[in-house]
């Protein structure tokens, strides 16, 4: 009798043993798909993001289908728009009771203002849990953009360092110094073609591309922390720039931007241009714009080195509906892996470790060299916070000396100030 | 002999009248037509603009349909049709109570004159913060009250004018012959002030569907209407031009037919009676 | 009891008018105000704060809004003035015109039903120098004139606007030609006197009235330009077509600063509601004179 009442309780015991264990399966199962580095092929979701019409966006587009392989469940949504509806749509977004995206990417100018107003989220932890990430791997610069208040708010994506590209037909000395630069362009100037194509326009072109000069005349934008555009490397930068746009520029191009500058210089109109260092396959590509011309194009740094860094980095909204779908496509594209895969489509880098990956620089080890030289070189226009307003200002007071309204010295002055005061709010 | 001369100066001013409607007839035409052409280049095509006969490819208008601007478009009538409907009601009925009883005096009057020439700068912003607390914003009613704050005063104004065109003793008449008030404004009133009526919606629906700078703030993504859909072809690299012309003609054609329609009727809705004032 | 009906049926009409102007224009008229006393920031929205009347003293002291009441100030002036005389040349040409009329009319009409916008890319790449056809036409005459170059881009924008608006005050202007009665022309006729004397002494007076509304109603109008800086010039060349509307924009919305923009918008109000007055009160004399 008694032996059948121990197995009766044993029985029990070994049933309630079997169903907490199970339980405690389960709950261990569901609890581990937050936590990304466990279990993170099985997360689903859908996931919306905005996006430029650039190279880089449909070569992430042409990855897609790879990252399913691995993501089956995660869908990734891309909409395209032109530059100047992005950060609108994202404000909007962020603002809104139910985001439009789940995804979202920045500009540099944008990180500062949005980590400050709480639009997307610090993403230290999710890197910290993401096993073989190497954040230290992406180059110096590039993650400082990336960060505001000693937090993590974007990961790189591509950059947009600038450099100079020419026509490897008509230069045969890559200027070292901004006066061999002048020199150079107004020596190639004729009556059908110019020298050099130069993006004046008021606003952000203008700073973006006379940056660069400010650089190759051994100038800085911040000392201590604050702008400061009334020193002598500046003013010469800014007379070199106004004396190249009268001698060397197309003609009545005070108001070109990127797309006019880029149509006359694959249309035989101009021999140079300074530009985004991934414009140079896209010139080069045999079935693109440039026609005849593809092949004749080479990437130079900026002469004594320095160029204006811009760059894209993924971030997380604050309110999006899919965080964990979007860290899981995050951190597989921007992994050493996934830096591979987009580089060698054409993607322009952002990680050390690709520079020495013989895959991803096999169709041309020179230029890979030169945009190692230029990452290791390069500063962002702006930091810190009310960027897009900042840059305007400059670029606005850079295009009024350009068009001759202001002297040198008085518009690097109202430059300054403007500058100063629009950050320090 | 001061026949002659009274003969060729008239003449001469005729002249001179139809070259200038000549000039601007061509003025008019020939930007659209270059849309047109335009719309059907590819991106090497349209590099140059004198270009007249080429193969014609359809890839900009297959851009634009798969882009979402149908749906744009649908937006902006909806915006439009429902923005009309309101002011013709309410403006109507307030628009008589003024022009027959003067309610609300010279005042009135003047507020809607207001309204109407209120720069939209002053009035987006509270708009846009308003949408934000009430977790409105990028919607299409975000757009659609402040598009009311514009297209009721105009309506309003104009159907002032209409009404105070209709003489009283008309609607006297109408009741001393036994018609209640009501009556009296549906079967002689309101026939009478109807091409008025027209003329107002029609200058009313077109203004909203113009409008862009409302819904460029308030709507600027999701519910993007036409002209907001437009300004995004608005571009950094300009491969995209075909597709620019097109999403113009978009918004362009359906406008064309409609003055072609309502112009006559517009003129002598006007001269009825707005202008009066 | 008449005077009883009469009154609920006023209430009953003029109600849902005071109702929705009250909710659409005077609510977010006194909203605009608060606004303009805070420091309200798109992107730091939950740290608003009170700062009275600091934003229009900023807006006071800015050259760069002075500079854009004096751009605005000058395309009103500069494109009304051509709009309304070639708009009256062509509505008097119009009301002479006796054959296919309906069809020059809807033509000539057509640009002002287009949304503005459309216009302005639509130009911004007809004046291209690269790409536009007006250019490439007047490179063939060995011409080249820069559209949208330094003292240049306002004129343009101004000869956008009489592209789009001429055609709104002639149809005003066509509206009050036909409205006119005949009688006092065909007396002219008779005595024999010459159009430019009928044109002069009966015509424009006559007008007058519908001229004023005219003037008013498109000048009013043309400060709020916005769309074709917004499509083609952003204000440049530096700060030379930063029109209000468009520099108001570009300080609340591209720039976060919603406050400021409140108190920019609303000096600028004050500025339109004092023109408003000024112009409205001369329409008033002219009808009283008639």
């Amino acid at each position: 009798m008694k032996g059948v009442k121990v197995k009766k309780i044993s029985k029990v015991v070994r049933l309630i043993a079997a169903t907490t264990a199970v339980a405690v399966v389960l709950v261990g199962c569901t609890s581990s798909s937050e936590e990304p580095a466990t279990d993170t092929t099985a997360t689903s979701g859908t996931v919306r993001v905005l996006m430029e019409g650039v190279p880089d966006t449909d070569i992430v587009s042409g990855l897609l289908a790879e990252f399913n392989a691995e993501y089956p469940n995660v869908k990734i949504e891309i909409e395209t728009a032109s530059y100047d509806q992005m950060r609108d749509k994202y404000v909007a977004s962020f603002t809104a009771a139910e985001p439009t995206y789940d995804l979202a990417i920045l500009d540099n100018p944008w990180v500062g203002d949005f980590a400050k107003a709480g639009f997307v989220k610090p993403l230290d932890n999710l890197i910290a849990s993401t096993n073989g990430y190497d954040y230290e791997d992406f180059t110096a610069p590039l993650r400082a953009i990336g960060e505001a208040d000693g937090q993590i708010y974007g990961v790189p994506f591509y950059n947009y360092a600038l450099g100079l590209i020419y026509r490897s037909d008509l230069v045969s000395v890559e200027p070292t110094t901004l006066d061999e630069l002048a020199a150079t362009a107004k020596s190639l100037t004729t009556a059908g073609r110019a020298g050099i194509a130069m993006q004046p326009q008021k606003g952000y072109k203008a700073f973006e591309e006379w940056g660069n000069y400010l650089f190759a005349a051994g100038g800085t934008l911040y000392t201590d922390g604050k702008v400061k555009l009334t020193t002598p490397e500046a003013r010469k930068a800014l007379q070199t720039y106004i004396a190249m746009y009268k001698s060397s520029a197309p003609k009545n191009s005070l108001n070109w931007g990127f797309d006019d500058a880029l149509r006359s210089v694959s249309s035989d109109k101009s021999v140079m241009m300074v530009s985004y260092n991934w414009m140079l396959p896209t010139l080069n590509n045999p079935e693109g714009d440039s026609g005849a011309l593809a092949g004749k194009f080479k990437l130079a740094t900026m002469p004594g080195g320095k160029q204006v860094l811009g760059s894209w980095h993924w971030a997380i909204p604050s309110n999006s509906s899919a965080s964990d779908a979007a860290w899981a496509f995050v951190s597989w594209i921007s992994s050493k892996a996934g830096e591979v895969k987009r580089v060698t489509a054409g993607g322009a880098p952002t990680r050390t470790s690709v520079f020495n990956d013989p895959t991803a620089t096999a169709k041309d080890p020179n230029y890979f060299t030169t945009i190692s030289k230029i990452l290791s070189n390069a500063e962002p226009l702006c930091q810190g916070s009310n960027c897009d307003e900042m840059i305007n200002a400059v670029g606005t007071e850079l295009n009024a000396a350009f068009a001759g309204k202001k002297s040198v010295d008085d518009a690097l002055r109202a430059a300054e100030d403007q500058a100063n005061k629009i950050q320090a709010d | 002999m001061s026949t002659n001369h009274l003969f060729r100066a008239r003449l001469t001013w005729t002249n001179l009248g139809n070259g200038l409607l000549v000039l601007m007839g061509l003025s008019v035409v020939l930007p659209f037509f270059w849309l047109i052409l335009g719309s059907f280049k590819t991106g090497a095509q349209l590099n140059d603009p004198t270009l007249l006969l080429f193969n014609p490819t359809l890839e900009n208008w297959n851009e634009i349909f798969r882009s979402g601007v149908l749906e744009s478009t649908w937006r902006s009538a909806m915006v439009a049709f429902i923005t009309v409907i309101f002011s013709i009601i309410i403006g109507s009925m307030g628009a008589y109570a003024i022009s027959r009883y003067r309610s609300g005096g010279n005042v009135a009057r003047f507020s809607i004159l207001a309204a109407q020439v209120l720069p939209p700068a002053v009035l987006v912003f509270p708009f846009l913060e308003i949408s934000y607390q009430l977790r409105l914003n990028d919607t299409v009613f975000a757009v659609l009250v402040p598009h009311l704050s514009f297209v009721l005063p105009v309506v309003t104004w104009f159907l002032i004018g209409f009404f105070d065109a209709v003489p009283r003793e008309v609607e006297e008449q109408a009741l001393v012959d036994g018609l209640s008030r009501i009556q009296a404004l549906r079967k002689v009133v309101i026939p009478q002030v109807s091409p008025g009526i027209g003329a107002a919606a029609i200058f009313g629906f077109v203004l909203s569907w113009n409008d862009l700078f409302y819904a460029l703030i308030l709507a600027p993504g999701n519910s993007a209407t036409l002209p907001v859909k437009i300004a995004s072809f608005n571009t950094f690299r300009g491969v995209e031009l075909g597709a620019m012309c097109a999403a113009i003609l978009v918004a362009v054609v359906p406008v064309l037919f409609m003055s072609f329609f309502i112009q006559k009727r517009l003129v002598r809705g006007i001269s009825g009676g707005a202008i009066k004032y | 009891m008449y005077e009883g009906v009469q009154m609920s049926l006023r209430l009953r009409l003029m109600l849902p008018l005071v109702v929705v102007f009250s909710a659409s224009v005077g609510y977010p008229l006194l909203h605009a105000f608060y606004l303009s006393l805070t420091n309200y920031k798109i992107t730091s929205r939950g740290d608003t704060k009170i700062v009275w009347l600091q934003q229009y003293i900023a807006t006071l002291q800015d050259p760069n809004y002075w500079s854009s009441l004096r751009v605005t100030a000058v395309f009103v002036i500069l494109a009304v003035f051509i709009e309304f005389w070639l708009g009256l040349f062509v509505a008097l040409a119009l009301q002479k015109q006796r054959k296919i009329k309906d069809l020059t009319r809807s033509f000539l009409l057509a640009p002002m039903f287009v949304t503005p916008i459309a216009i302005g890319l639509m130009f911004r790449f007809i004046l291209n120098q690269q790409l536009g056809v007006i250019p490439t036409f007047l490179a063939k005459f060995g011409l080249a004139y820069d559209f949208f170059g330094p003292g240049k881009a306002l004129f343009t924008i101004v000869l956008i606007d009489v592209w789009q608006w001429t055609p709104f005050m002639v149809l005003l202007l066509l509206a009050g030609l036909e409205g006119l009665s005949k009688s006092p022309f065909e007396a002219a006729k008779i005595d024999g006197a010459s159009a430019l004397f009928t044109f002069r002494k009966i015509t424009l007076p006559m007008l007058m009235p519908v001229i004023s509304v005219a003037i008013l109603i498109r000048s009013l109008d043309a400060m709020k330009i916005f769309e074709y800086v917004f499509a083609i010039t952003r204000g440049g060349p530096a700060i030379e077509t930063m029109t209000i509307q468009y520099y108001t924009y570009q300080t609340g919305i591209q720039f976060y600063r919603l406050g400021l923009a409140s108190a920019m918008s609303y000096l600028m109000l004050i500025i339109v509601m004092i023109i408003a007055v000024i112009l409205f009160r001369r329409v008033e004399a002219t009808r009283k004179n008639q």
